[in-house]
């Protein structure tokens, strides 16, 4: 600690304090333009000028200077306000001052400045910028005409986003922020860039003229996306959610989010939502009142009930509440066959690490992450399922020099990061690798043991995966897998992530094992700052988990439902929140048993494929439009909260739950979520002691940033085999989209419009096949089309096509496999 | 003291002449007023457009809440009001939008005649205050 004045005032500080912070600390404001909390201290712009009495003579940049003991700052005087101003000038010389048009004004950093410190008129003029602008990206607008040359733009995209669009070129009066070649942009559209930018240089486009920013409501709330769980501020302007604000006050993402965060909030808006009940007349959905669309349901179900049974299938963006009142709801129509996100994808991975840890969840939180000396991510797809999470390792790596390892089958952004290493094997193999480290470190006596049951056994059945063996056999070099396993077992800090979800269903459990036990055997769980995470695909995925959306004793889980139902064995399946029909690995079965099951209730947002087979569809209410909590995957509970109005008669579904659980004589009311999460908490391991009001703007971690592991058993678990076709395709997230609801979003699809397969260059050559050429892809005597997109992330023989697309009929060929052999022409 | 009276009441006297009177023979005489009078709102026309930019300072400012404004974008890429109107019945004729205005898209004119029959006709929109 570091003890100094600031104005007349003692403050006491850290060491690593700069005086900016220290200032900060004390109440005291200074001014800065090219500061931000997150970036490291760069001092371009001078605003923050102050006088250090130990270094008479000039002014100091406070924002970049470390304080030192005894340091003596003064932060406004006369003198320091007219370097300020002066500095001022020199900006508004050449800025293009057209704030009646400009969507920051009102708060823009400059303007702000300039009126504060009184800069009217100019003492100087000179040329202003002519700067072409980019008003055709329909994402980010820029218009350097505006720029101050703080470089956040370009310190964010680097230091944050690892992406690096910009960079400033040229020199002197010329200097400005550009793209590589001066081009437009490509990059990930997450809109770090439109939220650092302290001006109106770089804006978000689809907020384009819509509102000054004082006219917004702004609603503190959770991305309704993945299981990152990033806060997001909504913009509502007359009930209608306009844009997404910047805030890196809530949340653990310092107002970090994705392109499906940041832009991806369209759909809520979309003319397409569900607005009335509808049921099937004659073979027709027609639409109709509630009290006709309840009583078809209840029928339905009683009926169901009395036959084969009734089978329900959930969603996981669902908030904890809604989950919780669905699940009394299927006790109170007597039905255990309860499900989320289609069984598989969660299943495995949890059973896996349960056997292991004895826990169902991640076991530390993601800034701990930041200080981690190694990384392990299973998938180079872990970036693109929780890319807010792949800033924070991209961090790790940037600032704490952390050695990143991806096991992985094709190549990703994370290998691209310094030190990173991907150790690409052929599909379905990570479990061989994971084996493989393992293998290594029991053999080279380097694997912590202590306290670790079933480690002989594990020894003994990992002989057969030797780093030489499981190099023939993935590809990657013996050698490389030894030197990850140690890099692992060496460091003091270490994260292994793993991420599961619908496309990712192949070997789960042994997945889940494999990187527990690589966890046990390098002391991972328990040990402070490091952590193995288990990342859900849903906004929601750990509190379905949580609270046990899982079948009861005997009963059916999702895919034994759809089976049932296929085979004529269940009499009725509610299926809420969910697309099956376009999601689900194996499109026939489900097909089928949409087609067979007598009677389908869908509850839904959008009709969906799914929903347009149904008997009865309910509107629902998107994340933007209901209160209540989500559990990201970090176990961190957070407030959802409303901020526009149901669109139509859409009902929430914690609204209609309650509204069936009546009918089924269940009617329990409760005041509303506070009440509900009440009974959460006291029912849910873990949530113990935790109460809604007391979930603050950081939210609260249940079972604490360390969670205690249950056990630490290493378990065997046999690896993959290769595919051996010459061409083989897997499936998986695209970085642009999440689930199936980001294909009604405007903004991922300015991006990823289309499905489409990935190939690379030297397959791309091969099959004469250029960008956007049609492809065809046969598989079990089913033939799908897809556009081609080549690039140079594939490796020889891999093909790559995300399942978002419900057109694009993934899921007609691939049914669950880790990688679908497929026969490839054009 | 009657050479006062006969003063104070000749100057009455005077005023009752022809063309002395302060009253105007209102509908049939107008009378012109001041230029810096606060009448209806006129928004200047530019050579195609508005002159207006929809920056919302005029909204904003307005102690009454009277003017609606809604921004969009035009073919040619710039910010327009989509929507411009006055509510004539809330306004207060204070001026501060005119005031306000960085583009000097908006005056206040000499108009003062505003009476009408529907509350209706009291919202002037964007097409009747560019007239
Ligand atoms: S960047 Fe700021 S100062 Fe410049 S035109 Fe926009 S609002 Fe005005
Ligand atoms: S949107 Fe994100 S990736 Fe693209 S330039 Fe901005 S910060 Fe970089
Ligand atoms: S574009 Fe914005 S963030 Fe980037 S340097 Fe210019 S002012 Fe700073
Ligand atoms: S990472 Fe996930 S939670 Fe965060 S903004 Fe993106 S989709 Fe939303
Ligand atoms: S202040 Fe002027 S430019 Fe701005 S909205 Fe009002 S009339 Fe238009
Ligand atoms: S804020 Fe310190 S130099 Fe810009």
């Amino acid at each position: 600690m570091v003890n100094l004045t600031i104005d007349g005032k003692q403050v006491t500080v850290s060491k690593a304090a700069t005086i900016y912070e220290a200032a900060l600390e004390a109440g005291i404001h200074i001014p800065v333009l090219c500061y931000a909390k997150k970036l490291l201290p760069y001092g371009a712009c001078r605003v923050c000028l102050v006088e250090v009495e130990q270094m008479k003579g000039r002014l100091i940049p406070s924002c970049t200077t470390p304080v030192t003991q005894g340091m003596v700052v003064t932060t406004t005087s006369a003198e320091i306000n007219k370097v300020r101003k002066t500095v001022l000038e020199f900006l508004l010389v050449n800025h293009v001052v057209e704030c009646p048009v400009c969507d920051k004004g009102g708060e823009c950093d400059l303007q702000d400045l300039t009126f504060e410190h009184e800069v009217y008129p100019n003492r100087f003029t000179g040329e202003k910028f002519a700067l072409p602008t980019d008003e055709v990206n329909p994402l980010i607008e820029r218009n350097m005409n505006r720029c101050v040359l703080c470089g956040k733009c370009a310190r964010v995209c680097d230091e944050i986003v690892a992406f690096g669009s910009y960079s400033f070129i040229n020199r002197g009066f010329e200097s400005k922020i550009a793209t590589a070649f001066d081009r437009g942009l490509n990059c990930e559209f997450c809109g770090q860039c439109v939220s650092m930018c302290p001006v109106g240089a770089i804006l978000p486009r689809p907020f384009k003229f819509k509102a000054r920013p004082w006219q917004l409501k702004e609603v503190d709330s959770v991305c309704g996306y993945c299981g990152n769980g990033c806060t997001v501020t909504l913009g509502v302007l007359k009930d209608k959610v306009e844009t997404i604000r910047f805030n890196d006050k809530t949340g653990v993402n310092d107002g970090n989010l994705c392109i499906r965060g940041r832009f991806g909030y369209s759909y809520v808006n979309s003319e397409d939502r569900l607005t009335k009940p509808l049921v099937r007349k004659d073979g027709k959905l027609v639409q109709t009142d509630w009290k006709e669309a309840l009583d078809t349901v209840v029928s339905g179900f009683a009926k169901a009930r009395a036959e084969k049974g009734v089978g329900i299938v959930t969603g996981a963006r669902l908030t904890n509440e809604e989950l919780f009142l669905l699940k009394n709801l299927a006790k109170a129509m007597g039905t255990g066959n309860l499900d989320h996100s289609g069984g598989e994808s969660y299943k495995g991975v949890t059973e896996g690490l349960f056997e292991t840890l004895g826990v169902t969840a991640s076991t530390a939180t993601f800034p701990q992450v930041e200080e981690c000396d190694t990384i392990l991510s299973i998938r180079s797809d872990f970036y693109e399922t929780h890319p807010v999470f792949g800033m924070v390792v991209n961090q790790a790596v940037k600032r704490h020099d952390a050695h990143l390892i991806v096991i992985a089958d094709k190549r990703g952004k994370f290998g691209k990061l310094p030190h990173a290493e991907t150790l690409l094997a052929k599909p379905g193999l990570e479990v061989n690798i994971l084996n493989a480290m393992a293998q290594s470190l029991l053999a080279d006596g380097l694997a912590i043991t202590d306290g670790v049951e079933g480690v002989v056994e594990l020894q003994a059945a990992l002989a057969d995966y030797t780093p030489e063996l499981v190099a023939a056999q993935t590809g990657v070099p013996a050698a490389a897998i030894r030197a990850a396993a140690q890099q692992l077992a060496k460091a003091k800090k270490s994260a292994i992530l793993l991420a599961y979800g619908l496309p990712y269903t192949a070997h789960s459990r042994e997945l889940g094992i494999a990187a527990a036990n690589l966890a046990i055997l390098t002391g991972i769980p328990g040990r402070e700052g490091s952590g193995l995470y288990l990342c859900g695909e849903k906004a929601n995925s750990q509190g379905a988990i949580d609270l046990q959306i899982v079948p009861g004793k005997e009963a059916l889980d999702s895919q034994s439902m759809f089976q049932a139902a296929a085979a004529g064995t269940l009499s009725a399946l509610y299926i809420v929140g969910e697309d099956p029909l376009t999601s689900y690995p194996d499109r026939k079965k489900i097909e089928t048993a949409l087609d067979k099951v007598p009677f389908l209730v869908v509850q839904d947002i959008f009709l969906s494929p799914t929903a347009q087979q149904a008997d009865v569809v309910l509107p629902a209410a998107s994340f933007a439009e209901k209160d209540g909590t989500f559990t990201n995957a970090e176990r961190r509970l957070q407030r959802v909260r409303q901020g526009i109005p149901l669109p139509g008669e859409a009902k929430t579904d914690y609204a209609i739950f309650e509204l069936l659980a009546g009918r089924f004589g269940k009617q329990v009311s409760f005041t509303g979520p506070e009440a509900v999460f009440s009974q959460i908490a006291a029912s849910t391991p873990g949530y113990g002691g935790i109460e809604y009001g007391a979930i603050g703007p950081q939210g609260v971690v249940w079972g604490g940033d360390l969670l205690a592991v249950k056990r630490r058993k290493v378990v065997a678990v046999a690896g993959g085999k290769p595919v051996e076709t010459p061409y083989q395709l897997i499936t998986g997230s695209s970085l642009y989209h999440n689930g199936t609801v980001s294909t009604r979003a405007t903004g991922p699809l300015a991006v990823i419009p289309s499905p489409f397969v990935e190939l690379g260059r030297e397959d791309a050559s091969t099959l004469q096949v250029k960008e956007g050429d049609l492809l065809t892809l046969r598989a079990n005597g089913v033939e799908i089309k897809l556009a081609a997109k080549i690039d140079t992330r594939m490796p020889k023989g891999v093909l790559f096509a995300p399942y978002h697309f419900s057109s694009a009929g993934l899921n007609r060929i691939f049914t669950g496999q880790a990688a679908v052999p497929v026969e490839v022409s054009k | 003291m009657f050479k006062a009276f006969a003063k104070g009441l000749s100057i009455t006297f005077k005023h009752m002449l022809p063309g002395h009177s302060v009253t105007v023979q209102y509908p049939h005489v107008k009378l012109k007023p001041s230029d810096r009078f606060r009448g209806l709102h006129r928004l200047v026309p530019a050579h195609d457009r508005e002159k207006c930019v929809a920056c919302y300072l005029c909204p904003t400012v307005c102690p009454a809440k009277c003017i609606t404004v809604e921004s969009a974008e035009n073919a040619k890429g710039e910010k327009y009001p989509r929507i411009y109107e006055i509510d004539m019945l809330r306004c207060i004729f204070c001026g501060y939008c005119v005031e306000a205005c960085p583009v000097e898209a908006l005056e206040m004119t000499g108009a003062y005649e505003l009476a009408n029959y529907r509350r209706s006709d009291f919202v002037f929109t964007k097409e009747r205050l560019l007239k």
